[in-house]
């Protein structure tokens, strides 16, 4: 447990992140129920959803991050991994922040106005018809109907819950009673948590983002979602630690040679996600496929060929959110400099957000009065994006400080504690 | 926040919550056993190279040279006649020859991986196998790339895949991820070559100094005068042959800070390169618009089965090395356990992608699609795809159970599981989706010929030529880097029970 200052400090953080989270969320949910009112509903939904899958992402990567720090055996990042147990602390809340977005569209009498598909009614862009006359959908309606969609996300959720419930206990009790088999526990736990989330998370990417144009499939998306969630998960960790480390909280326990191994696994994972990004889409690209091609189309033009928003969007996915922090991590002493980290760190959740934006936002949205009867939804930044991402904080935000109240700030009695407090390059 | 690279040291921390921290002891076995010496590991590694050739070894050169002959007179046959005696016909008209190119191809993996990735993951257990790992990449990169040099057909023409300027004005396809093969696996091969060599300099120089020392000293305690004169002479030998090898290595300390050097560069460089083989080689198919090679996951896939089936293939030489030269000090069953866990990982990575592929080919609902995976699993060629998917995803499952990971002849026999599944998992890649096609009435049913199978036959035993060869004249063990992963090589006195290294 932290001393009364650290508490005090902790205690005020995370109610003053719970006040407002909850208004922004208040704000946010005005946002949905006041866009339902304009000729695109689902944009407020969307909000919600870029919120949602900020958070959640940068949740998921830090329960993979965790297990396979126990599946490598690994002793330098045993200080961080506290950190990040705080955060696996999120789930239950995310759990509840997930669920407006089904239940909201079912209350108003409107269940397919995010995913178009749990609607049989809704009308095709192009005036192709309903989704239940559309044999894609027909072919696929065992898989994308509304109880399975339930079923299967509340099974997401409870490997997420379950895992970080377990793994959190395990060594949070090591604190107290500096059991080694904790350990050994976490660590088989890990190595079949690994299979399940891995299931689990790409099984979610397909059913909350890929299925928002259930037309289009890709077997890479479940390895984008893993790649994403892992780059947003390490910047938003390095964070954290630099915050508490500077604050007092882990009382200059976390080193340059963590800041530095650290930096090491952003550049790696940038280079890993411009890997997995770049092969989708090169694949699909080179092999032109229409059904395929069109998802890609849709980000960069209108369909005449007149680039649209999302082209300087998707430029910005190469130069920004790829070359720009690969350049940057290069450099040994980016990866040490304090500022310098934190800089590229907020930097790549900055254009995580983007990822997620050129992910989830674009898809055609039935206007009469357009050329082709529907537009593509363009690149906006709304308020509503921004108080669901804040809400969605400010409640993951109170969870971590209530988690911080809950076990020592670093894992004491662990048995890799001072391998990782004594770490050097 | 401070803006410089100093930090709040421990020492400025608040103690009450240092004075807390007990860690509860956690044993790990050291990745050197039975509290051996320096001297006692240099003695070992050496020896294999120094001590009289054992007759095992010429039995399995005997073996191995008369099965290299296969793939010899199977490549006389094919350039004195045509590619035609391969088993190619249409619509099947990549066969066994990219099958073996990508298995072939997908061993040499495992050498670059343990050598370089590992290196900057600071595993320190990479070490007693690093060196023939990498010995087998490059034996296998030449096994791999006999076949597409000689599918060219005129193969005395193979030059032309480089962009050499020539009189017909004959360009290659840039645009083929063929062409993007030659370069990248030619690379590869440099590369490899380049950071085994350079990673066995301070070990020749060892192997020099070693002869020097018995030279100049003289003790020799042969039976008679020509045996002496023989061990002699053979020392004269190894000094020069060593010493040229060894480029004027003295074990300085200058010398070292460059090793570590270029050897961190070499890692750094060498990591790209071991991605980027395989995914060219996955392009060969997915940038095709066949069904069942046109699939995004094709690259990550592709690489994970490639370090897959490098890891089983050393475990298939060090497992029989280890009881022949008795080295379990060195390789322990730590090593075989987290060999025996990086194949159930790689294999599930493996098997998440069949599965991937078959649920996506469904969910994409492409008829073509579904039927190319339906095929697979119940059409012609089924009994191959379950080959594949036991060997590839059921066997590494056995690996879960610490009892099968310490049976090493156990581990042996499914090491070659792995590589067979391997093999396999490009051939149903290969045919099947040629063999049924979009257009029924060409459908065809692939066989090798008796020429495909001692071709490839006949690579096992150059494989296993070349190999018996770096056994005999190389240092199988890099010396140096084992010495410091020992607990004797830790400055403090002290070591965590583990070998020293953090993971």
């Amino acid at each position: 447990m932290s001393d009364q200052k650290d508490i005090q400090k902790i205690n005020s953080t995370g109610f003053f992140a719970l006040v407002i989270g909850l208004v922004a969320l208040a704000i946010s949910l005005y946002g949905i129920f006041s866009g339902l009112e304009t000729e695109d509903p689902a944009r407020g939904f969307l909000s919600w959803l870029v919120g949602l899958s900020f958070w959640l992402s940068i949740a998921l990567g830090l329960l993979f991050i965790t297990q396979i720090w126990y599946v490598f055996h690994a002793r330098w990042p045993t200080i961080i991994r506290r950190q990040c147990e705080h955060f696996l602390s999120v789930f239950p809340w995310l759990f509840l922040l997930f669920i407006p977005l089904f239940i909201i569209p079912q209350i108003i009498g409107e269940p397919g106005i995010l995913w178009k598909w749990l609607d049989g009614a809704n009308a095709l862009p192009g005036g192709h018809g309903t989704v239940q006359d559309d044999p894609l959908y027909q072919w696929k309606s065992v898989y994308l109907n509304s109880n399975a969609f339930i079923v299967r996300a509340a099974i997401y959720f409870s490997v997420f819950i379950g895992l970080s419930y377990f793994l959190r206990k395990w060594s949070f009790d090591t604190d107290i009673t500096g059991n080694v088999e904790n350990t050994h526990k976490a660590r088989r736990l890990s190595s079949v948590g690994l299979f399940l989330l891995a299931t689990a998370s790409t099984l979610a990417g397909i059913d909350w983002f890929k299925s928002l144009d259930y037309h289009w499939f890709s077997t890479m998306y479940g390895v984008w979602f893993f790649a994403a969630s892992m780059r947003a998960a390490l910047s938003a960790i390095l964070i954290f630690c630099i915050i508490v480390s500077v604050k007092g909280y882990m009382k200059g326990t976390f080193k340059q040679a963590h800041r530095y191994d650290l930096g090491c696994m952003m550049l790696a994972f940038t280079i890993f996600w411009a890997y997995i990004s770049f092969s989708q889409y090169f694949l699909i690209y080179n092999a032109n496929i229409p059904e395929e091609t069109y998802w890609y189309n849709i980000r960069e033009h209108d369909g005449y060929g007149v680039k649209n928003s999302w082209w300087v969007i998707s430029l910005l996915l190469i130069f920004a959110h790829f070359i720009a922090p690969f350049l940057m991590l290069l450099w040994y002493k980016t990866k040490i400099v304090v500022n310098r980290l934190v800089f590229v760190a907020i930097w790549i959740l900055v254009f995580h957000l983007v990822d997620l934006y050129w992910n989830l936002i674009p898809g055609k949205v039935i206007d009469a009065t357009a050329s082709h009867g529907y537009y593509i939804r363009q690149f906006s930044v709304e308020v509503f994006d921004i108080t669901a991402i804040i809400g969605i904080g400010g409640i993951c935000i109170w969870s971590v400080c209530r988690s911080m109240l809950k076990a020592e700030p670093i894992p004491i009695k662990d048995p890799n504690i001072l391998t990782s407090l004594n770490h050097s390059e | 926040m401070s803006s410089d690279t100093t930090d709040c040291s421990i020492d400025s921390a608040k103690q009450a919550l240092l004075d807390k921290v007990a860690p509860a002891t956690l044993k790990d076995q050291n990745l050197v056993t039975n509290n051996r010496e320096f001297s006692w590991v240099t003695n070992k590694i050496c020896k294999i190279v120094e001590s009289n050739t054992p007759n095992w070894w010429w039995v399995c050169m005997a073996v191995a040279l008369v099965t290299a002959s296969f793939t010899l007179m199977g490549l006389i046959w094919l350039v004195s006649t045509g590619v035609g005696v391969w088993g190619l016909a249409n619509p099947i008209n990549w066969g066994w020859a990219i099958v073996n190119f990508v298995f072939w191809i997908g061993i040499g993996h495992a050498g670059t991986l343990i050598s370089a990735i590992l290196c900057l993951l600071k595993q320190g257990w990479r070490t007693s196998i690093n060196r023939a790992a990498e010995a087998m990449t490059i034996f296998a990169v030449v096994c791999a790339g006999i076949f597409p040099l000689f599918h060219v057909g005129r193969v005395w023409f193979a030059w032309w895949l480089f962009p050499l300027p020539n009189a017909n004005l004959i360009w290659p396809q840039f645009r083929s991820p063929l062409e993007w093969d030659v370069f990248a696996v030619s690379t590869y091969g440099t590369v490899s070559v380049l950071f085994w060599y350079m990673g066995m300099i301070p070990d020749l120089g060892i192997l020099r100094d070693r002869a020097v020392q018995r030279l100049t000293a003289g003790i020799y305690e042969e039976t008679s005068k020509l045996r002496e004169s023989i061990a002699r002479g053979t020392d004269v030998f190894r000094k020069y042959f060593y010493g040229v090898l060894a480029m004027g290595w003295r074990n300085a300390g200058n010398h070292w800070r460059n090793y570590e050097m270029a050897y961190l560069l070499l890692a750094g460089l060498s990591t790209p390169l071991v991605l980027s083989v395989h995914t060219i080689v996955s392009f060969d198919f997915a940038v095709a618009v066949l069904p069942g090679w046109h699939t995004t996951i094709f690259p990550p896939y592709f690489v994970a089965g490639a370090i897959f089936s490098g890891f089983g293939m050393v475990l298939t030489l060090m497992l029989p090395l280890r009881a022949l030269y008795g080295l379990h000090d060195l390789i322990t069953q730590r090593h075989i356990d987290n060999m025996c866990k990086i194949c159930l990982g790689t294999g599930s990575i493996v098997g998440y992608a069949y599965i991937m592929e078959f649920f996506i080919a469904w969910y994409g609902a492409n008829p073509y699609e579904s039927f190319a995976f339906i095929n697979r699993a119940f059409g012609q060629y089924s009994w191959a795809y379950y080959i594949m998917f036991s060997c590839n995803v059921f066997t590494p499952q056995l690996f879960w159970f610490k009892a099968v990971r310490q049976n090493a002849a156990l581990v042996w026999i499914m090491s070659i599981l792995i590589n067979v599944g391997m093999w396999f998992e490009r051939f149903v890649i290969t045919v099947t989706s040629l063999a049924n096609d979009f257009l029924p009435s060409s459908w065809g049913y692939y066989s090798p010929t008796i020429v495909d199978i001692f071709t490839f036959a006949g690579t096992f035993g150059l494989f296993s030529t070349l190999f018996l060869m770096f056994l005999r004249f190389l240092p199988l063990m890099p010396i140096g880097e084992i010495k410091f992963i020992m607990p004797q090589a830790d400055p403090h006195g002290h070591s965590d029970d583990d070998g020293k290294e953090s993971e």
